[in-house]
């Protein structure tokens, strides 16, 4: 066992049913090729390297595919806005970097201002989310009480209307609150578990950790709280990476609800903010859009470089086999 | 703040309370859909406020727009608030969508922007809510702004609207591709209709592969209007009643086909690309065509991202019919919420949109070139090369322009949706110009109708 | 219990997976009724299902029985928005466009994703790369560039009838054709598998090794490890993106509004259902009409879920 395991579900290690395992010998993660150390005949070696050669030849040439329009992009950030629809192509024949500079103060306040204010409303969100839906998400997958398949139901069917009807009475709702043009509206609901999402995500998660682990652990006097906290959430490290992930990418590209909710430019995230260099019925700043676009997208790339560390940090890795 | 206190009482409460209290909120958020300004819904209809206004006060300007203009607006209210240090004008911007989404919203929920920017497409629909003051009652000075023009934002008889400048609807000109296909630019003073399919079929055949003679110009009622009133109609009538007969609409559809089929513009697939990609990306923009029909607003944007230098024309048709078609359509218009608190602010705000010169140095022709033609008059020495031709244009139609067209009725925002819709239709010839024009009019009667 | 693969399969190697859940079966089953602490754990997501969603919910219900166009107050009209849809050529149109988006997409996305997450699950050099790349397309999420974007790859000039030149064949412009716009917005949606393919990933990582093990010993080749214990294990989190992608597909806007520059054109070609009934709502300010379409569509993503929880007892396997 790795100390991932004996930390996390302390409580319960000495009465899992270890007897039942196989012992673990190894702490390599159980990708099915590391799991199988057989020793392979000269050819079939050969065979195995050219054929991995091929799938990275694949991966690396749909990897060219889905990143086309990205690359497209990032071109264009670079040419100067006469040029990116005259000459479309993939390399510009005229580095410009003043799309940036331009689009960085384009708007009344520096763009940092948005990134700033974006930031604040997604780590609410992120931190909401985590909290509030695996709260729920433990009574869902864990708990017996009354009208459980109801109250599931009803919490799926949150999720079912179009925001753009409710949005209007959501409005009357928080503008009698006297939070129209603060955060609340935005992170509130998170905090208060309302995207449903999350919840039965993190459901689909909490049933697929063994329940011998927690009734084990209750054998052993811990209460609810305890599994929660000590059992199930370290167990769901994937789980709940995928939704601090989530959260951040969807709340920091949400554009509809910041566009109603905030009204002061001095409140404005980064959707809203991107919105404003392109304007149909006269003049756009395309480049200065898609070089926004650009810095907008490494904060969120890096959220997801970082947090998908914990994506593979599952239960297959931490030692409860 | 009765909201707030449901919450507590659910927290506290036990069992069943929760459900009561949803519905108790819900009651809430209904009773309020019901009331008038707090709740959804919250129009106009209530008395008009005291008169007398305690300010320092607090005023809201909404509207729409680009970085550029937001930038300039941002300088005309800096200006606005050292002549009058008691008030503050509080900026509301984004762009085009997302600003009558968020408008509508907020006068929904009791909560409009004192002063409002507006359009043709939907100024009706809010005047007759009663959100939008009549102007006239209020201190504006409209003196320098043409009685035509003004009309422009009249809905029986009550100024919803000013306009905050004029546009034209015109035909843009790239000469040097009209010298790549060794074809003149045509007198736009005498061409008709007919002129415009030979000449851009011509640029077609002679300018080579990949190079068009014109975009087509069926996605925009603008053109349909002009074609009408050359004909004696008017798209809609002051009554607010369609007003363009089948066969006018027809004929409107045909010339595109008529283009299509003889080479002048691009093949159905792309015409409608093009489109979708804004005057940037459009054929002119890119070099690829000779003419294309837009807004004289969108010159500038047109020029910069083809590098040329374009040219206005009139549209054709112009001395063809019974009467000249091309008119100034008002940008935008200036209104004033019928709840707002500050009536007098909102209005001397208003006042130095319209009047200022300094107002008018920072705007130039970012709202369309001024309606107030003092104030026009004193920033043409400031204009950039492509605005003053913008400028010049207009002038020199003025004596040939009739009349503004009537302020579009109740409805007709989706009359661009359903343009469009049509004309792809009849593009593709999935329909004729003849069933196309039966369509159009009973899907413009069924949005105008009630 | 794994006892249900188990027995759907047979097989000599599955002897250690049964013997172990049987092992596993030693605890007595957990007292019914844990009512408190359920109000403890819920207790956040009750607030907010009173305070945040119920009210809103119930408004727009309400809404829905009115003639409301948001500027003035509403009025009852009963039924009329419902019975008024049905005679609405447009609105037939963008259920007909709806469904078809959906069944067609969905179960593309879904399969790029759990091939990929297999693919990318093993170890493997440069697997962050991999994932990262993949994901990349998800994160613009409905940016306006988008659109643009799109115009560059599926445009009479763009990139996929440049690929085809290259074979000889005259492509059109696939984005601008009402015949096959469509085709490209669900392309849009194929592409951006990454947010499935982070789950099923997630997933994968959720199988406890033992199985693997177990099965191992008992001599199971890679594909009969595969089909009798990954399959199985990942089948909460298969159903899990099953059910949200569809709930998610059914309102899909902000791609067609974008791609097709608001209105769903080419000719309505893109006219998604929640595109429509925003355009109603917020377009023509018909917000009546829009709450009535909202609860239609409700009636038809939860009618769609009930069959999917149904159906998922025949084949979704809870390891508890």
């Amino acid at each position: 066992m790795t100390d991932a395991s004996t930390s996390t579900a302390s409580t319960s290690t000495h009465t899992v049913p270890t007897a039942a395992l196989p012992p673990s010998d190894s702490d390599v993660p159980p990708g099915t090729e590391d799991r199988r150390p057989t020793v392979r005949p000269r050819g079939r070696q050969l065979r195995a390297k050219v054929g991995s050669v091929l799938k990275h030849a694949g991966l690396i040439a749909f990897g060219f595919v889905m990143l086309y329009p990205l690359l497209w992009m990032v071109a264009s950030s670079f040419k100067p806005n006469a040029l990116i629809f005259r000459e479309p192509g993939l390399i510009p024949t005229d580095i410009d970097l003043s799309n940036y500079t331009d689009g960085w103060n384009a708007l009344l306040h520096p763009f940092s201002h948005y990134l700033i204010n974006s930031a604040i409303v997604v780590l609410g969100s992120v931190l909401g989310n985590l909290i509030s839906c695996s709260l729920a998400a433990y009574a869902f997958a864990r708990l017996e009480f009354k009208g459980k398949r109801l109250w599931f139901a009803v919490m799926l069917m949150s999720i079912m209307l179009p925001i753009h009807v409710v949005i209007v009475p959501q409005y009357v709702l928080f503008s009698q609150l006297e939070w129209i043009n603060t955060f609340l509206p935005l992170i509130v609901p998170k905090l208060l578990a309302t995207d449903a999402f999350f919840i039965f995500l993190m459901v689909q998660f909490f049933r697929g950790i063994p329940r011998e682990l927690d009734e084990a652990a209750t054998l052993d006097g811990a209460s609810h709280l305890r599994i929660y906290l000590q059992l199930m959430l370290p167990l769901s490290m994937p789980a709940l990476a995928t939704t601090a992930i989530f959260t951040f990418i969807w709340t920091w590209n949400d554009f509809f609800s910041q566009l109603i909710f905030l009204t002061r430019p001095e409140m404005y995230t980064v959707p809203i903010a991107l919105r404003t260099f392109v304007d149909s019925t006269g003049n756009s700043s395309w480049g200065s859009l898609f070089a926004m676009s650009i810095v907008s997208l490494i904060p969120v790339f890096i959220a997801f470089l970082f947090g998908q560390k914990y994506l593979v940090k599952g239960i297959a890795t931490t030692g409860i086999k | 703040m009765s909201t707030t206190g449901n919450g507590l009482r659910t927290r506290r409460g036990k069992r069943l309370a929760g459900s009561a209290a949803g519905i108790a909120v819900m009651a809430l958020t209904l009773a309020a859909c019901g009331g008038g300004d707090s709740g959804i819904g919250g129009g106009g209809d209530d008395d008009p406020p005291a008169a007398a206004e305690e300010c320092p006060c607090e005023i809201r300007f909404s509207w729409w727009g680009s970085d550029t203009r937001h930038e300039s607006t941002q300088q005309i209210i800096d200006a606005f608030e050292a002549e009058n240090p008691d008030i503050t004008v509080v900026p509301d911007f984004t762009d085009w969508d997302g600003y009558w989404d968020k408008l509508a919203t907020s006068v929904a929920a009791g909560d409009t922007p004192d002063v409002i920017t507006q359009e043709e497409r939907y100024i009706s629909d809010y005047s007759t809510k009663s959100v939008l003051a009549d102007l006239s009652a209020l201190d504006i000075d409209t003196s320098k702004v043409d009685e035509g023009v003004l009309a422009g934002g009249q809905i029986e008889g009550a100024q919803y609207g000013i306009p905050t400048g004029i546009n034209a609807y015109a035909l843009v000109a790239d000469p040097e591709i009209f010298a790549d296909a060794g074809v003149d630019v045509p007198d736009d003073t005498t061409w008709t209709w007919e002129d415009y399919v030979t000449t851009a079929n011509a640029i077609s055949k002679g300018a080579g592969d990949g190079v068009w003679g014109a975009q087509d110009y069926g996605f925009n009622e603008a053109g349909l209007n002009v074609m009408a009133r050359q004909r004696g109609e008017s798209l809609f009538t002051p009554e607010g009643e369609l007003g363009v007969s089948e066969q006018t609409i027809a004929d409107f559809f045909q010339v595109s086909l008529d283009l299509m089929k003889g080479g002048g513009q691009p093949d159905a697939a792309r015409t409608v690309e093009y489109q979708a990609a804004g005057p940037e990306g459009g054929l002119l923009g890119t070099n690829q065509g000779a003419m294309g029909v837009w807004w004289t607003n969108q010159l500038g944007a047109l020029s910069d991202s083809s590098g040329h230098e374009l040219e206005l024309l009139r549209l054709p048709g112009e001395s063809e019919g019974e009467r000249t078609g091309m008119y100034y359509k008002p940008a935008m218009f200036y209104s004033i919420s019928a709840d707002t608190e500050y009536p007098e602010s909102s209005a001397k705000f208003v006042d130095f949109l319209l009047n200022s010169e300094e107002a008018a140095k920072i705007m130039l022709t970012d709202r369309g070139l001024p309606a107030n033609t003092e104030v026009r008059e004193s920033i043409l020495g400031d204009l950039s090369p492509t605005d003053q031709k913008v400028a010049d244009f207009m002038a020199d139609i003025e004596d040939e322009i009739v009349d503004t067209p009537p302020v579009p009725p109740h409805g007709s925002a989706d009359l661009a949706d359903i343009m469009e819709r049509v004309n792809t239709e009849v593009l593709f010839e999935r329909i004729t110009p003849d069933e196309a024009a039966a369509q159009l009019i009973e899907e413009v009667n069924a949005a105008i109708a009630d | 219990m794994v006892r249900a693969p188990v027995q759907l399969r047979g097989g000599e190697h599955v002897s250690v997976i049964q013997e172990l859940s049987q092992s596993k079966k030693t605890v007595s089953p957990r007292k019914k009724g844990d009512g408190r602490w359920a109000l403890f754990f819920l207790a956040p997501w009750f607030v907010g299902l009173v305070l945040i969603t119920a009210g809103p919910m119930g408004a727009s219900l309400y809404l829905s029985f009115t003639d409301y166009d948001l500027l003035s107050a509403p009025e009852w009209v009963g039924f009329e928005n419902y019975t008024r849809m049905f005679d609405d050529p447009r609105f037939v149109n963008s259920l007909g466009v709806t469904f078809t988006y959906v069944f067609v997409s969905v179960p593309l996305q879904l399969a790029a994703a759990l091939g990929l997450a297999l693919l990318l699950d093993k170890g493997m050099r440069g697997l962050a790369i991999y994932r990262s790349v993949y994901y990349l397309p998800s994160l613009l999420g409905g940016s306006v560039a988008i659109a643009i974007l799109w115009r560059q790859i599926f445009g009479a000039d763009g990139l996929v009838n440049q690929v085809l030149a290259l074979f000889g064949i005259e492509g059109q412009g696939w984005v601008s054709h009402p015949d096959y716009a469509l085709g490209t917005l669900m392309a849009l949606n194929v592409w951006t598998f990454g947010a499935p393919m982070v789950i099923f990933l997630a997933g994968l990582r959720q199988i406890p090794a033992m199985y693997y093990e177990a099965a191992s010993i008992d001599g199971a080749s890679k594909f009969r490890q595969f089909r009798s214990v990954t399959l199985p294990l990942l089948t909460p989190i298969i159903f899990f993106n099953l059910v949200l992608q569809l709930i998610e597909a059914f309102q899909s806007f902000t791609r067609a509004f974008v791609v097709s520059g608001g209105n769903g054109g080419p000719s309505d070609s893109t006219l998604l259902y929640t595109l429509y009934l925003y355009l109603k709502g917020f377009g023509s300010l018909d917000m009546g009409y829009a709450s009535a379409m909202a609860w239609f569509l409700l009636l038809i993503i939860g009618g769609m879920t009930v069959v999917n929880f149904l159906a998922s007892k025949y084949w979704v396997f809870y390891d508890d």
